[in-house]
């Protein structure tokens, strides 16, 4: 079968309801994610994330559009699409609780139509990295949250599946857990696993995610490679913190800065990229005595991006170029 | 990365494969049986004190020739109430948990998960219902004309109480309340079936209106037999071909009604959490 992307998206769209009550939870979706990239879903609550991911999985039947998954569509090959994906969906409970991580990877595994011969060996493995092989014995209630969520990503992984759909992976979970799937995550994406990740941790998007898409009201209101994301939204500009009030310096300032006192220090912006106006700034500063805290470069994080797309609707150059909704040119990796 | 080919092969392979996945729902289901394996033991001491108490109450003190009576509907109420109670139970947790959605992301078509799972209830009714039987026809030394034949009804009459929770499971997958009728509706089947007077005791139009009701055919057929007389009886009083009808269309309603809530829910996204 030929095919060049893992995951394939084209005009996806789920309406839920008829008429006045009709809600369009995504509005024709298209994404394409080649095989090893670790794609980051973004969005607020209620955009539309988690039905695109039960689309993919096809636990929610699209109401036009296609997805495929390594070449098998999703609504007309569902017992080949299904067994591309390993998944860990959104909700506190993956796994049965009455069950031992154990028998829910002998039950998961052979739900797949794997026989108990070829599951023993990877349950084996994946309970022993994960820290759970002690415990592998007793019923999954008894456990952590965390160690759940462990549990419920061997689940994900017992069929060493090339497609992992990841909804709120780390939702509820405290700081070491939540590391821990971050680093399974990474280790995941080293292993050439292609994987859609949704969070509304940000940091943690930025840093496992090569590429990032943001859905809003259902529609992709941005698709990019995260570097060339936050690229896009560096700012020509510098901000210079002080010590005390500026005096008579503002008369100094190029056209354009913004001066902005802070309690006991000053926060100076200088617009531009100008290195040069820089240095005479702070040479004004030196020679004046006035103590400088810092210089740093503006770079707003990913959630600070995510802020204004959401705010914005879409990046500038998106709105502009009209590509909301299909892969934007970064989008083909 | 390679993709993972498909299973399914030819016919045989298929087979094989929907038999494995079969089996593998029905392993589960006993797994989670051991889970609550004290509420089963509960329920199952329930029925036998309504037994006896009705026993004593209407037959004005243990009747063994009622009783050899009213035993096989106690065994078939095992059964029926295990398979709606338990199959309502266990869905509603699913949804609610999302491993019901989890459980889809396999191969298998609806109607190997549904029966995997009604294997499990089975085996977990007939686990009580053996109890219940073997129990009371010992302690009290009932008198039974054991005939191989018997074992058409009974099997007929696990079929159909199975088919009752089926059509339960089924409407639990769109109408979250249904738990609330399964309790209504197995009191009807406790009076009407048979458990607690024969409902060949009952008045022409009461016995009519029982045997639309799942499990009273089976135990009329079922005593029939265990009261000495050949099938053939059964066939020619009208109760083994209605039964045979009743488990047909109970099943058949029930398997319907899932597979066409199930792809309902998947329509609408029911399947997850409510």
């Amino acid at each position: 079968m030929e095919r060049d992307s893992a995951i394939e998206l084209v005009g996806l769209s789920k309406v839920y309801g008829r008429g006045q009550d009709a809600l369009t939870a995504v509005d024709s979706v298209t994404l394409s994610v080649p095989e090893g990239q670790v794609i980051g879903l973004l969005g607020p609550n209620g955009a539309g994330k988690t039905t695109t991911i039960k689309m993919m999985a096809s636990l929610i039947e699209p109401t036009s559009g296609r997805a495929r998954l390594n070449g098998f569509d999703v609504s007309r090959q569902r017992s080949c699409a299904v067994l591309q994906i390993g998944a860990v969906l959104e909700g506190s409970r993956n796994v049965y609780w009455t069950m031992s991580p154990w028998q829910n990877l002998m039950y998961f595994g052979r739900l797949k139509g794997l026989p108990g011969p070829q599951i023993k060996p990877r349950a084996e493995r994946l309970l022993t990295e994960l820290g759970l092989w002690e415990r592998r014995n007793q019923t999954v209630g008894t456990f952590s949250r965390g160690m759940q969520q462990k549990v419920a990503i061997a689940v994900a992984l017992i069929t060493d599946p090339p497609i992992i759909l990841l909804d709120e992976p780390t939702l509820g979970l405290d700081v070491e857990a939540a590391r821990t799937v971050k680093e399974w995550i990474r280790r995941l994406a080293a292993e050439g696993k292609t994987v859609v990740l949704t969070t509304h941790q940000l940091a943690v998007t930025q840093e496992l995610a090569n590429r990032i898409a943001v859905i809003r009201s259902g529609k992709i209101i941005a698709d990019l490679p995260t570097a060339e994301l936050l690229a896009s939204y560096a700012e020509d500009q510098f901000q210079i913190v002080v010590a005390g009030p500026l005096n008579g310096l503002r008369a100094a300032l190029p056209s354009g800065a913004e001066v902005a006192p802070d309690g006991e220090v000053t926060r100076v912006t200088l617009p531009g990229a100008d290195t040069g106006a820089l240095h005479k700034f702070l040479g004004q500063l030196e020679a004046a005595q006035v103590p400088l805290i810092s210089v740093t470069k503006a770079q707003p994080d990913l959630e600070e991006i995510f802020i204004r797309l959401i705010r914005d609707g879409g990046m500038p150059a998106v709105e502009a170029g009209a590509t909301v909704g299909a892969t934007a040119p970064g989008g083909a990796l | 990365m390679t993709a993972i080919p498909s299973p399914l092969g030819g016919p045989w392979a298929t087979t094989k494969l929907q038999a494995r996945l079969t089996a593998n729902e029905t392993t589960k289901g006993l797994r989670l049986l051991q889970g609550r394996w004290r509420s089963a033991f509960v329920a199952a001491a329930g029925l036998a004190l309504v037994f006896m108490g009705f026993s004593i109450v209407v037959g004005g003190g243990f009747d063994r020739p009622l009783m050899a009576l009213t035993l096989p509907e106690l065994m078939a109420v095992a059964i029926a109430q295990t398979a709606a109670l338990q199959g309502v139970g266990g869905i509603a947790e699913e949804i609610n948990g999302g491993t019901l959605e989890q459980s889809q992301l396999g191969p298998a078509p609806h109607s190997v998960h549904i029966a995997g799972r009604l294997a499990a209830l089975a085996v977990e009714g007939l686990v009580m219902a053996a109890a219940l039987g073997a129990g009371f026809a010992l302690a009290f030394r009932l008198h039974f004309h054991l005939n191989p034949a018997v074992l058409i009804p009974a099997l007929l009459t696990v079929a159909d109480a199975l088919g009752y929770g089926l059509i339960m499971t089924a409407l639990t997958v769109r109408i979250s309340s249904t738990g609330a009728t399964v309790h209504v509706l197995n009191m009807a089947i406790v009076f009407f079936g048979g458990m607690l007077v024969p409902s060949t005791a009952f008045p022409h139009g009461v016995e009519i209106f029982a045997r639309f009701v799942p499990t009273t055919l089976g135990t009329q057929v079922s005593n029939t037999i265990l009261s000495g007389h050949p099938l053939s009886a059964a066939w020619n009083n009208g109760t083994l071909p209605w039964l045979i009808v009743h488990v047909i269309v109970l099943l058949t309603l029930g398997w319907a009604i899932y597979v066409t809530f199930m792809r309902r829910a998947r329509r609408e996204g029911g399947l997850s959490p409510r």
